[in-house]
């Protein structure tokens, strides 16, 4: 089982032999990622296939790890395992992958830095399924940081313009955000348990509420920043800067579901605090309406498809909060293939229309047929028509909130699915509908129809394999209900129906400038995004920014003002400490030798240097001392 | 009348008088020295007769003048010497020309 | 007797400094020559050590002789894992300064030198195991750091240089002051005896122990004790930086760590909710400050003060987890930083400026340089499998499991995400985007240059994928650290 550890490692191999070449010979190595991308889908089928058929939810059929780090008398490991969860997720994750990979190809070979794409791609892929493999919170956080590297280059990959430059640092440091609480979340679990290991923290742990709740929440909280959960979305839609199949693959399918994926993962600790729970239910909840409904007065096709994805993700967490752990799985599964399915449409159809904005597409189903068809699947799929993908694991997710009671929730994610089902007619309808705007539309190669038609394949037929694939997960994912089917299905018909009635019916190019005016208050809250990225930019980064200057300014007046100060003092003080010395001190020892002096001067007189004078002194003297003596001896 | 310990000392008192006087009054640097000359000698009388009339039996003070005067001796070697020098640098043995430490 | 590796070790850079002063500054070449020589013969050395240091047996090679026995002062060297860390960065750090600086015009002899004399003090700070051996490499670290700064520096230099050492000094006076009291209470200059002794009372450890923290908080610096260190790289040339921040700073955590913590621990527990307030301060304060400023120097210098701030707080932790972060710190940033302040010094090389707001778009100018700046960035903000997360997490683990208030750590940890801020702004504005005409004409780094920062590339990407390679020196050590102050 030791090549599951390859996994990860072939495309980690393929990022270190192409980031040092130079940028030519990087170009010409495209093909060695290509073949790392292969090896893992190949590996990951393989790792599937001997999990198969699963059922075990718990006990990993392999394991294999590596000690870290001794600190004290504990050990930090990192480590790799698989079980019925993260083989599925490895599938998803390296079919998606491959694609994009095969995809970008011909997307992407225009460019001279597509070595570099190739690079960066591979680094995500191989961090993405190290997070995937992970057996412990440790690698799964380093994962998840790698990874927000790589959405950080990809989303710059076009540094040269503004755009994509603010966009990138907005991703990392919005996202990172987020990982703080992740970070906190460790700290927390380490003094709790004193591992980071699954087994330990979540089955061998029993979690006192308090703390299960504080865990729960920061984790959740770091969810949010990865996962584009409101508020921490803001970086979703500027993303789309990047190259679109990076999209596809990062802000679609995977990176950004990689916050369900913690939850589901730290789910034990979850359920040991309903207000955890209670939390993730809400912020699915809000995400799944808030951003559905920004998503409907986008004009940008990617924007739309982004903030789309915010939506279906507040979906997971939806099932996630409302106790559905492997509903909001399945959903994350479908919801990868048809949305990276619909991101890679949109880059055919930008690739041909040499535009993002809806409002000059028209008309492109005359012209695009493959791609009319594959978007189409994938649009069904998520507008949630049977039978396509996401239609199952909507309702499965519908079916949860019901089950559990959670009825106001009910209502709320079934005005999400209006919602959604109204945008996903209105960019069909803009699309590919009505007049043709452009000359010269034409079909994608077939190296970039040929992925998006297996991802079409898989968005068509997996919903049938459902409860095949919750036996395997070890949980149940039954055929839905016929109530439930029939009322989502009718929500999902009536969001399609107001957006051909709206959108679809005219021939003409679609003018919503009447709609626009008649409901101008709620269309200004819309188009400016509940003005979230207004809020952030004056009161966080203006504040911020504005902290950070008067911080350097207090730096330099203030606390080096003392020193300088500190040092100005006490140069004052040795000044008059001079002043002093030169006049008193100095005076007295200069004021002696003055004395001295003039003593000297008057003494010097006597000096006659003659030596009969000196004679006549040592005569006179000693006459003088022998008259003394005589004197005093008597 | 036999010569006694006064007479001695009286005719070095005068010996050494003599001596003090011309050490004094001479200006020539030879002269003076023939004066501290006499003066040392008069010095050496003392030293004999006190010894012979105060210790007789010891002889300490006629080898104490013996001794005094080796050093005399090679004083005014050293005395000539000196004078020797100051005059062929100036001409002239005069003390009172030679006054180069005045103050 | 064995051979003395350690005295070895220690002084053969002294040699090197006299040899390379002989030739005079009329031949350079053969000046950069020994000194070079010297410097990897050193460097060679320590590797030496390092395979053959044993990291189950605590202290070791030591090397004891009586100095001056009627008071007794003992000239005694020895490594710990901890002190082999430093030492290998610190040989490491100089000779890679020597080959940066290697076409040095200004008194070339003098020059190399004075980086040999650095290269003395350092390493003898790191293995000295007798206060008045301490004191006396502390205070020579100063004089050839002084000369470097005032004679090569920029145009503020005598100022910088004055205010460097004049505040250091202030600092290490107090430590004199400590390092008298403990003699007069123990009657022993022996650092490691005067551990294992103990039992001091813990109101003469408080008064030792703000003494020596004011001596070792300056050099760290811990906020707000750190103006110094802004003017001091800024002015400092790229060598005399790179040896200011990667091992100069570190002299100051080491001290908490070999002398405060083990000798005064009564004390070190009293302090410890001070320190881990001023390290959360420092952290978030230095990562305030960095982010308003205009030059990259500064920057990188302000960001200085805030990754300190992790290595204070991982001290104040007074856990495994927290020391051994911190001692990464330490080791990562002095890697990290270094490679930072080479990468601003090559830059400025062919700029001339250091000015953010002129130096713009390096990747597509100079993809090289700006990849490794991006990188080094990266190292440096705390991107996990790089080595900065190593420390900075262990760090805040550390801290989170001990007594220290829960709300520092929380302002830690925004630290990191403001590290993140005012590192990729940094990216952002002067490695991506179109290039400036300051950047226009430029050459990309040469084959030296890039062999200069390959090593800090090599060690970056190593400690922080597979972190026992550092931890396994510094565990042992950091433990013996803990048992000595009676479990913590």
């Amino acid at each position: 089982m030791g090549y599951v550890a390859l996994i990860p490692l072939l495309p980690a191999l393929a990022f270190a032999i192409l980031t040092p070449m130079s940028r030519k010979a990087r170009t010409r190595a495209v093909p060695l990622a290509l073949c790392a991308a292969l090896g893992s889908l190949a590996l990951s089928v393989a790792a599937f296939v001997s999990v198969w058929p699963g059922g075990h939810a718990e006990e990993p059929v392999w394991q294999a790890g590596v000690t870290l780090a001794h600190v004290g008398e504990r050990a930090v490991s990192l480590g790799f395992q698989l079980e019925p969860v993260n083989a599925l997720m490895l599938l998803v994750v390296t079919v998606v992958g491959t694609a994009v990979q095969v995809y970008s190809l011909g997307y992407m070979h225009r460019e001279d830095r597509i070595g570099w794409y190739y690079a960066v791609l591979s680094l995500f892929t191989a961090a993405m399924l190290a997070l995937v493999l992970s057996d412990n919170f440790l690698g799964l956080f380093m994962a998840w940081e790698v990874m927000g590297l790589c959405s950080y280059l990809l989303i710059g990959f076009w540094h040269e313009q503004e755009g994509p430059r603010l966009a990138s640092i907005k991703a990392f440091l919005t996202t990172k955000v987020g990982d703080l609480g992740f970070m906190l979340a460790l700290a927390v679990i380490y003094a709790e348990v004193g591992s980071f290991d699954f087994a330990a923290v979540l089955h061998a742990h029993t979690w006192a509420p308090a703390a299960a709740t504080a865990v729960a929440l920061l984790l959740l909280f770091g969810a949010m920043g990865k996962s584009a959960q409101v508020p921490l979305h803001v970086w979703l839609p500027d993303a789309m800067a990047g190259p679109t199949p990076a999209s596809a693959l990062i802000h679609a399918a995977t990176m950004v579901a990689a916050g369900v994926f913690l939850v589901v993962r730290a789910y034990p600790i979850f359920e040991a605090s309903d207000t955890a729970l209670m939390w993730t239910l809400g912020v699915g909840l809000v995400t799944a309406l808030a951003a559905g409904l920004l998503a409907c007065v986008q004009h940008d096709i990617k924007k739309v498809l982004a903030y789309s994805t915010i939506s279906q993700l507040g979906f997971m967490f939806i099932a996630l909060g409302a106790g559905g752990a492997t509903a909001g799985l399945y959903h994350l599964v479908t919801h990868a293939f048809f949305k990276s399915l619909l991101f890679l449409g949109a880059g055919v159809i930008i690739h041909s229309a040499h535009t993002q904005d809806m409002r000059e597409m028209g008309g492109l189903a005359k012209h695009l047929p493959v791609t009319t068809a594959v978007f189409g699947a994938g649009a069904l799929a998520l507008a949630g028509i049977v039978p396509f993908s996401g239609f199952w694991s909507k309702d499965e997710i519908l079916t949860v909130l019901l089950h559990e009671g959670h009825y106001v929730g009910f209502a709320l994610a079934l005005a999400a699915a209006f919602v959604t089902a109204f945008y996903v007619s209105r960019l069909w309808f803009r699309v590919f509908t009505g007049p043709t705007q452009q000359a010269e539309l034409h079909e994608a190669h077939r190296s970039m129809l040929a992925p998006m038609v297996v991802l079409a394949a898989i968005t068509a037929g997996v919903g049938f394999f459902g409860p095949r694939l919750g036996a395997f997960l070890g949980h149940d994912i039954p055929w839905p209900e016929l109530s439930t089917a029939a009322i989502s299905t009718g929500v999902a018909g009536a969001g399609i129906a107001l957006g051909w009635f709206v959108y679809g019916r005219s021939t003409a190019v679609v003018n919503t400038r009447a709609l626009k005016q008649r409901y101008a208050n709620l269309y200004g809250v819309l188009a400016n995004k509940y003005y979230f990225d207004l809020t952030y930019g004056y009161f966080v980064i203006g504040g911020y920014s504005a902290l950070s200057r008067a911080s350097a300014a207090f730096d330099s007046r203030v606390v080096d003002g003392v020193v300088n100060g500190a040092a100005a003092a006490w140069r004052r003080t040795a000044e008059r400490g001079w002043a002093f010395d030169s006049t008193i001190i100095d005076g007295v020892v200069n004021g002696t030798a003055a004395i001295v002096k003039e003593a000297g001067a008057s003494l010097r007189k006597i000096q006659s240097g003659r030596v009969r004078n000196y004679q006549l002194l040592v005569s006179g003297a000693v006459v003088l001392l022998v008259v003394w003596i005589l004197v005093k001896g008597a | 009348m036999t010569i006694g310990l006064a007479h001695l000392l009286t005719l070095a008192a005068m010996l050494f008088g003599i001596g003090m006087y011309g050490a004094l009054s001479r200006k020539n640097a030879v002269h003076v020295m023939m004066s501290l000359e006499l003066m040392a000698n008069a010095v050496n009388i003392n030293l004999v007769a006190l010894s012979r009339f105060l210790t007789p039996d010891a002889l300490t003070g006629q080898f104490f003048s013996v001794f005094s005067m080796v050093v005399s001796a090679a004083e005014i070697g050293l005395g000539l010497a000196l004078v020797l020098a100051i005059y062929r640098r100036r001409r002239t043995v005069e003390l009172d020309a030679i006054d180069e430490l005045r103050g | 007797m064995d051979f003395p590796l350690l005295t070895v070790i220690v002084f053969l850079p002294l040699a090197g400094a006299a040899l390379v002063a002989l030739p005079g500054n009329g031949r350079p070449g053969a000046a950069r020559v020994i000194a070079a020589t010297v410097a990897a013969v050193d460097l060679v050395l320590v590797g030496w050590l390092t395979l053959r240091f044993d990291t189950g047996a605590g202290m070791q090679f030591a090397e004891k002789a009586a100095w001056v026995p009627q008071v007794g002062i003992t000239y005694h060297l020895a490594v710990d894992g901890m002190s082999l860390a430093m030492v290998a960065l610190s040989a490491l750090l100089t000779l890679l300064a020597i080959v940066a600086s290697w076409k040095t015009e200004k008194k070339p002899a003098m020059w190399f030198s004075m980086l040999l004399l650095l290269e003395v003090g350092m390493n003898g700070v790191f293995v000295a195991m007798d206060f008045v051996l301490f004191y006396v490499f502390w205070e020579l670290v100063l004089v050839p750091m002084y000369f470097l700064i005032a004679t090569w520096g920029g145009p503020r230099r005598e100022y910088a240089a004055i205010k460097f050492f004049l505040y250091t000094l202030f600092g290490s006076v107090f430590m004199l002051v400590g390092i008298i009291a403990l003699y007069l209470q123990t009657g022993t200059f022996d650092i490691l005896a005067m551990a294992e002794a103990g039992g001091l009372a813990p109101s003469f450890q408080w008064w030792v122990f703000a003494a020596f923290f004011l001596g070792f908080a300056v050099k760290v610096p811990v906020f707000p004790l750190h103006t110094w260190l802004p003017d001091a790289h800024v002015e400092a040339p790229t060598a005399a930086s790179v040896l200011l921040a990667g091992i100069l700073l570190k002299m100051g955590s080491y001290g908490f760590l070999r002398i405060s913590l083990p000798i005064l621990p009564d004390a070190a527990r009293q302090w410890s909710g001070f320190l881990a307030a001023l390290a959360a301060i420092s952290i978030v304060y230095g990562a305030a400050v960095a982010f308003a400023q205009t030059d990259m120097k500064k920057l990188v210098a302000y960001s200085s003060v805030s990754h300190m701030g992790f290595v204070m707080l991982g001290i104040a932790s007074l856990t495994p987890e927290g020391l051994n972060g911190a001692v990464a710190v330490m080791f990562s940033h002095g890697v990290v930083t270094g490679m930072l302040f080479f990468l601003v010094g090559m830059v400025y090389e062919r700029t001339h400026t250091r000015t953010i707001a002129e130096v713009s778009g390096l990747s597509s100018r100079v993809p090289v340089a700006g990849g490794l700046l991006a990188f080094a960035s990266f190292a440096s903000l705390g991107l996990p499998g790089l080595s900065g997360f190593v420390g900075e997490f262990l760090s805040l683990v550390g801290v989170w499991s001990s007594q220290i208030w829960a709300g520092w750590v929380v302002v830690a940890a925004v630290g990191v995400l403001l590290a993140a801020a005012y590192m990729l702004w940094l990216v952002q504005r002067v490695v991506l985007g179109g290039s400036s005409p300051a950047v226009e004409t430029i050459g990309d780094l040469t084959k030296a240059e890039i062999w200069v920062l390959a090593p800090l590339v090599v060690l970056t990407i190593t400690v922080g994928v597979y972190w026992d390679s550092l931890l396994r020196f510094t565990d042992p050590a950091v433990n013996a650290v803990l048992t000595l102050m009676g479990g913590a």
